[in-house]
């Protein structure tokens, strides 16, 4: 796999540890991931895979260990710009708005300006053919149309790394294999998925193997 | 461990945020309606009352011509009050039940930008909610704008918003770290209101609770609107303290509000569904 710039992977973690009271989720975990790199998460139910993606998009500090995306502290303002994460879609979204509506919004936040944002929207939703779910109200589309919505904003701002939690667990076939190809059309982007299902490890050329 | 730097917010994020805001509250336009009516009606009560006690006030009315026009006010005042201070918290809880906090935070965005972004809708509304107030009475009930002060009347209704927003800023700031704190913040706030002049002198009540009256920053947004209003004059000294509170207060919310944010990260509270 391709370093990223300087030899710096763009995703390294270190010694990470993260407990809720007295239980320990994730104990001393490390993960290096290049420029290019697609690595699987695979564990059981509650073998702390979803917590370890927190961890990385700055959701959720460490209990111990560090974290950082491009160099910069997970949760920064840079390490942000530098990550693109899907994450709990059925409840991440403004439900009462429109896909298109919810993109934009997000865009707007990395972009700044409404025109770029528009204009990366209009292309990610063409990319991802996604025109007839965008122009619904998220509370009228079903989980695997949100996840595709996920998707989309994920793909925002041309991040390094993409996080993504069981980013096919709701999809047809079709969706699927145009998630895939829009990945493969990111060659140089690091990619951390969370999955239960061999298909999609199969995708990722690394996997680390979590216990519960 | 992240360190907190003041900066100043990108236009388009904050705007961003306020425009989402807008959205979703026009999709429930049952709420913006009802929201909207209850003003109204409150501003026919307050008639009624002043008509029935027409003459017959002995408390200082200060620069207001009638009661009824104190009154007014004193409503138009407390939406603005309420909104951008309450409003703010329950925001900042509504994202925390429905996991929209932890996708906004996961984008680059700052404190600061996510702060003020919050603080638009309540003061879009509440403007918006003042000048029908205001306009209700001046056509239907004989409200006399004759003297008012324009420039006044933008500046106040501004410094007003912006003074309390930080209190809105600071209960979003409690209510990330505990998950609770508007009914608290709207009860703080109604007490605020009430013994600052709200909807009767200050001068009416016992000595000691005029003197801490005398001491809220809702006083000042009263009076000076008032003065703006009616007098057309006079509004400029409580602009100076309101403008005096939110140099300091604002700034300070906004800091809270970081460390919360870095608290509700420590402990997992970004989403509570």
């Amino acid at each position: 796999m391709a370093p990223a710039a300087g030899d710096q992977p763009i995703l390294s973690v270190r010694g990470l540890t993260r407990s809720f009271g007295d239980q320990v989720i994730v104990r001393d975990l490390d993960l290096q991931v290049n420029a290019g790199e697609r690595v699987a998460l695979r564990g059981p139910n509650g073998s702390g895979k979803t917590t370890i993606l927190r961890c990385i998009t700055g959701a959720l500090l460490p209990t111990a260990g560090e974290v950082r995306v491009g160099g910069h502290e997970a949760g920064s303002q840079a390490a942000s710009r530098a990550l693109g994460a899907s994450l709990s879609q059925d409840r991440s979204f403004y439900l009462r708005l429109t896909g298109h509506e919810n993109l934009l919004f997000f865009a707007q936040l990395r972009h700044g300006s409404r025109a770029g944002a528009l204009a990366q929207v209009r292309a990610l939703v063409e990319e991802l053919e996604i025109e007839d779910i965008v122009v619904k109200r998220l509370d009228s589309c079903s989980t695997g149309m949100l996840q595709q919505v996920g998707f989309a904003r994920a793909l925002l701002g041309a991040p390094q790394l993409f996080v993504l939690d069981e980013p096919t667990r709701s999809l047809d076939q079709g969706a699927k294999g145009r998630l895939w190809a829009a990945l493969e059309r990111r060659p140089e982007t690091a990619v951390v998925i969370a999955t239960h299902l061999p298909d999609d490890v199969e995708h990722c050329g690394r996997h680390v193997d979590l216990r519960s | 461990m992240s360190t907190f730097a003041l900066s100043l917010p990108r236009p388009g994020a904050a705007m961003a945020l306020t425009r989402r805001d807008i959205q979703v509250y026009l999709s429930y336009r049952f709420m913006m309606t009802l929201d909207l009516w209850i003003g109204v009606l409150d501003v026919i009560v307050y008639y009624f009352i002043s008509e029935t006690f027409e003459g017959a006030t002995t408390a200082s009315l200060g620069n207001a011509p009638s009661y009824f026009a104190f009154a007014l006010v004193g409503i138009a005042v407390t939406v603005v009050i309420e909104a951008t201070s309450v409003g703010v918290g329950s925001k900042i809880r509504e994202e925390q039940l429905t996991g929209t906090l932890e996708a906004l935070v996961a984008q680059p965005i700052k404190t600061t930008e996510m702060a003020v972004g919050l603080c638009g809708l309540p003061f879009a509304i509440s403007t918006l909610r003042v000048a029908i107030y205001i306009l209700l009475g001046a056509i239907a009930f004989g409200l006399d704008l004759s003297n008012t002060d324009w420039a006044g009347f933008v500046v106040m209704l501004v410094l007003i918003s912006t003074a309390m927003s930080a209190i809105g800023i600071a209960t979003a700031a409690v209510v990330l770290a505990i998950q609770r704190g508007q009914t608290v913040a709207g009860l703080a706030i109604f007490a605020m209101t009430l013994i600052s002049g709200a909807f009767f002198p200050v001068s009416v009540l016992p000595d000691w609770l005029e003197a801490i009256g005398n001491l809220m920053p809702t006083k000042f947004a009263f009076d000076g609107f008032r003065s703006a209003l009616f007098e057309g004059s006079g509004w400029e000294d409580d602009a100076l303290m309101l403008l005096a509170f939110s140099v300091t207060a604002v700034p300070l919310a906004i800091w809270l509000f970081d460390r919360a944010m870095l608290l509700a990260r420590r402990w997992g509270r970004l989403a509570q569904y």
